[in-house]
């Protein structure tokens, strides 16, 4: 998973800069962003392949982060991460199309093995539409 | 009509649908997709399982969970659900959008039962007490609208007072937004851990204290507090009570659990109150709505206000007996001085029974030494004062004052119609004051009594010897001597508590504690109260606990005897031994979780072949979940063949078993890729396929039992009233087995005739990812029969350590979490018995021939499967 390219959000910089430190730790290129509006801005200038994102935060909060970075990037996986579960906000990150709804305190372990599922997804679905597209081609 | 035309142009738009144009690259990567689909449907129903299972162990166990666990996993087991619907969509486009709706009822109801809020009585956010009485505890709290009761109904002597209400509570969390913050700083915690819960704790008292009060809040408060000046005197002193709303709850006292805060300054009326409104998560009441499975949400913080009075002496009075109900008498309990040091347990008061049938008669007195009073500072706050000169030994309050108390005892207990638990004072003024008046929570009357217990022989050394039954009951332990806060983060569970004071805070390590003994304190303090409720003994006043009991030394504690003995003393144990009450049982969290599990657990959709194994009957995500599964199963085999894509469709085993497998390879489960439609053995790569056909092959099948005369009767009735279960093979499958596998993984979906079995298995190189699960549901025979086999079954299973649960006659077992050669022979088993239990229900009904097969299958097994 060397290549496999990380952005954390949260707004809790002890949290997310410790986090950090863990995920390169285990060879991941890894970026931090202290809120959404931060975050959708490093998506232009960097592509990821998978967004660990806080559900509440300050100003642009998890779920209107997650609508325009689905907007932007929809083969991009996203996984919300949230210390005040609630089923009525955990399904509508689902509808809104993250990958996963994680409850803090999060076992990195299980969070790797998240992400790379992620990553896999979205591998998946990019040869799919590449093949759509051959057949495009062909006709 | 639809022409020629029109019928090649159809032919080809359903070959185009189905795949007929696609290049083996595109079929590749299709199936690809679905297959990783598959694996994260399977992945999630293990977790959907596991969710499930876990909640139903808190249930059954009643351990202590709160809220925080039930909307985390409430949460957890719906994305997973969720996700488990989006991939059944994934693997068959489209084809199971109903399920979304189904789910989305489903949600629903369950966010009703969590987001359920209590009313609290709305309107004003401060009452003078004299506009309070009994029926506004919905907004005042039970304390406060008792004091308003006494004041205005039964017209005894209570200060002057007022009281800021529930309402004005929820206005403050609500204006600064808290409750979030603080349901966010509870999840992240596991509150047994008491280093973090006294973290998280601290952490939300001072988010509480640091918020501001609303405008209008201070302003009502403020205007209360003038009309008490009004009443009283200019710039009067008050003492600022919590009420918290939800404490009348039956078999709930809250003692202690909340602060209250003594001769309070006007300039810090407004911080005392938040202060009070804090205390609402200090650890020892978190600890104590979490063992009594209060919701958090349900409790609001109501706080009293009243003039501050200067006690001569105070105390605690009870207008029973609480250890004997039918003892009529009024127990009063009375200290110099302020009662605070009777609730804290600092001081042992002096104790005065007196009789209620025939007025007037002392029956005992014991006065003891008290060497402490609180009292107050002229400014602000109180202060502990050391007792010298005769003072200390005097009773505390006159034989004609026990009396007179004694009479208002029998007042409240008449006026409120059950014995009362009452907090009084006496003023500089003489004035006998009623400070607070609850329900008297009785001692448990059903164990043994104190004479039957201390008639028992003892040979162990007494170490410690009389003071106060606090609580009752028998214990045993290494003693734990606590001092400080830093003593009870380190206090270990399963140890006797050992301390100077019977301070309310130590209730936070209670639920570890298997008793309490403390030099000072009497039955009447808030922890003697919370004891009771946790059901654990206590001793209190013994005087030199802490000098005479050495520090990590194995103890017993025999709280009626008043005896504490060195070692484990096995006959008082045994004699005392009793179940542990529950006490989250009936609780408002605990039925939560009961009525989400409601929507969860219960499985409906148990035969895939029944008629209602459709998305619109699941009514449940247990539901949802087995649907998918066998779904998602069926959706993958038929890919290849809806595909005519020859690399996955299925090929038929070749071998001497005289029935039909049938496997398809999801990724690497054969050794070479197949030209052709059938495989050999030897090209089988897959673990845990192999495994499974160990069990099925290595011993072979002597056909079906001789049925006896009933048990053929009884297939034979079956057969007449449900045509389906035609044992002579008119089965919609016939025999037919499906292997679905890869490297690590398999799928096996039999019939044999009306029986019915799914074994799927991961066995991968992490244990903690592997598993095995058995699904079995055999038709033929009469109910008692076909139960009679699941518990042949059953009985089989759990002595290869498996999870059996059997639901009417579908069998479910599982095994998770160990490394690849514990599965491998568990999965020799599970094949063994998929032939060997073949039509067993025929004999079921003969205790004998059933002992002999569970004899021959436990020795066959024996033969091949070593564990």
């Amino acid at each position: 998973m060397e290549e496999l390219k990380v952005l954390v959000v949260d707004d809790e910089d002890d949290f997310r800069e410790t986090f950090l430190k863990r995920l390169q730790k285990r060879n991941l290129d890894v970026s931090g962003a202290e809120s959404g509006e931060k975050a959708l801005e490093l998506l232009d200038e960097k592509p990821f392949d998978v967004v660990i994102l806080d559900v509440k935060m300050p100003g642009m909060d998890g779920v209107e982060t997650l609508r325009e970075m689905k907007r932007k990037r929809p083969l991009m996986e996203v996984i919300m991460l949230t210390a005040h579960a609630s089923v009525e906000s955990g399904i509508e990150g689902m509808k809104l199309g993250a990958f996963d709804y994680i409850m803090k305190p999060a076992d990195i372990d299980e969070l790797m093995d998240k992400m790379r599922q992620a990553y896999e997804k979205k591998s998946i679905h990019e040869e799919k539409i590449r093949q759509a597209k051959i057949k495009e081609l062909r006709k | 009509m639809v022409g020629l035309t029109g019928f090649i142009k159809n032919f080809f738009k359903r070959a185009d649908k189905l795949g007929l144009q696609e290049s083996p690259e595109a079929l590749r990567s299709m199936f690809k997709a679905r297959y990783w689909s598959f694996k994260a449907l399977l992945d999630d129903n293990n977790k959907v399982l596991q969710i499930m299972s876990d909640m139903e162990h808190a249930l059954r166990e009643s351990l202590g969970f709160g809220m925080a666990f039930i909307r985390a996993n409430c949460t957890a087991i719906s994305v997973n659900v969720y996700k488990i619907i989006q991939n059944m969509n994934e693997i068959a486009p489209n084809r199971y959008n109903a399920l979304y709706d189904v789910f989305a009822e489903i949600e629903k109801r369950l966010n009703e039962i969590l987001e359920k809020r209590k009313e609290f009585g709305g309107g004003k956010w401060a009452l003078p007490l004299e506009a309070v009485n009994k029926e506004m505890a919905d907004q005042v709290g039970s304390k406060m609208a008792n004091l308003g009761e006494i004041m205005n109904r039964v017209n005894l002597p209570v200060p002057e007072g007022f009281v800021i209400t529930a309402s004005a509570y929820e206005l403050f969390i609500e204006h600064n937004n808290l409750q979030e913050e603080i349901n966010r700083q509870i999840q992240t915690v596991d509150l047994e851990d008491l280093e973090m819960l006294h973290e998280v704790s601290a952490n939300i008292q001072q988010i509480i204290i640091q918020s501001p009060l609303p405008d209008e809040l201070e302003e009502a408060i403020l205007s209360a507090y003038r009309r008490l000046e009004e009443k009283t005197e200019k710039g009067i002193n008050v003492s600022s009570r919590s009420s918290a709303l939800g404490e009348d709850a039956e078999n709930a006292s809250f003692a202690g659990q909340y602060r209250s805060v003594l001769n309070v300054n006007q300039e810090f009326l407004a911080h005392t109150y938040k202060e009070i409104l804090a205390s609402k998560y200090s650890p020892q009441a978190m600890t104590y709505r979490l063992n009594m499975g209060f919701r958090d949400e349900d409790i609001a913080m109501s706080v009293g206000c009243m003039a501050m009075v200067e006690a001569v002496s105070s105390g605690v009075m009870y207008s029973r007996d609480p250890g004997n109900i039918r003892n009529n008498v009024v127990l009063v309990n009375a200290v110099w001085g302020l009662a605070k040091s009777v609730v804290d347990g600092t001081v042992s008061p002096d104790l005065f029974v007196i009789s209620k049938e025939s007025p007037g008669q002392i029956l005992k007195k014991e006065i003891h030494r008290k060497d402490q009073k609180f009292v107050c500072f002229p400014e602000e706050g109180v202060c502990r004062m050391t007792l010298v000169g005769d003072e200390k030994d005097d009773p505390a309050i006159k034989d004609d004052e026990a009396l007179f108390l004694a009479g208002l005892a029998a007042r409240l207990e008449d006026h409120y119609g059950r014995p009362q638990d009452i907090e009084w004072s006496i003023g500089k003024d003489g004035v006998v004051r009623i400070l607070q008046s609850r329900p008297l929570r009785q001692l448990d009357t059903e164990s043994k009594t104190v004479k039957e217990v201390a008639d028992l022989k003892v040979e162990q050394p007494v170490i410690l010897e009389g003071g106060v039954t606090a609580s009752r009951g028998v214990a045993c332990g290494p003693a734990f001597l606590v001092d400080t806060t830093v003593d009870a983060l380190q206090f270990p569970s399963g140890a006797v508590l050992v301390t100077k004071h019977s301070l309310p805070q130590w209730a936070a390590i209670l639920r570890r504690a298997v008793a309490v003994i403390a030099d000072r304190g009497g039955v009447a303090g808030h922890l003697a109260t919370v004891s009771r409720e946790f059901n654990i003994p206590a001793l209190f006043d013994t005087l030199e606990a802490t000098r005479k009991i050495e520090n990590g030394t194995i103890i017993t504690v025999d709280a009626d005897g008043q005896k504490v003995y060195a070692g484990q003393v096995e006959s008082l144990l045994k004699e005392a031994r009793a179940e542990k009450a529950s006490l989250m049982k009936g609780s408002p969290v605990y039925n939560t979780l009961e009525k989400v599990l409601e929507h969860i657990v219960p499985l409906n959709l148990t035969d895939p072949d029944g008629n209602n194994f459709r998305p619109k009957w699941c009514r449940t995500y247990h539901d949802i979940t087995r649907f998918c599964h066998e779904r998602a199963v069926k959706e993958m085999f038929s890919f290849g063949k809806d595909h005519h894509f020859l690399e996955r469709s299925s090929k038929q085993l070749v071998c001497e078993v005289p029935m039909q497998w049938w496997i398809i390879d999801l990724e690497d489960g054969f050794k070479e890729s197949v030209e052709g439609d059938t495989v050999k053995l030897e090209n089988i790569a897959s673990i845990p396929m192999l495994a499974l056909w160990e069990g099925v092959t290595t011993i072979p099948w002597e056909g079906p039992p001789p049925v006896d005369k009933k048990g053929f009767f009884s297939i034979m009735l079956q057969s007449t009233m449900d045509p389906s279960l035609e044992p002579t093979g008119k089965c919609r499958y016939a025999d037919k087995n499906y292997f679905m596998i890869s490297r690590h993984f398999c799928n096996l979906t039999s019939r044999f005739g009306y029986h019915f079995s799914t074994v799927e298995a991961f066995l991968g190189e992490n244990p903690k990812t592997n598993y095995v699960s058995f699904n079995f549901k055999g038709g033929g025979a009469d109910y008692t029969r076909r139960v009679g086999r699941l518990k042949f079954i059953e009985h089989i299973l759990k002595k290869f350590d498996f999870r059996v649960e059997i639901n009417e006659d579908c069998i479910m077992a599982r095994l998770e979490g160990y490394d690849q050669n514990f599965l491998v022979e568990r999965l020799k088993v599970l094949g063994y018995l998929s032939i060997h239990t073949r039509q067993l229900d025929m004999i079921m009904g003969n205790n004998a021939t059933r002992n002999y097969y569970i004899n021959k299958m436990l020795n066959d097994i024996d033969s091949f499967v070593s564990v």
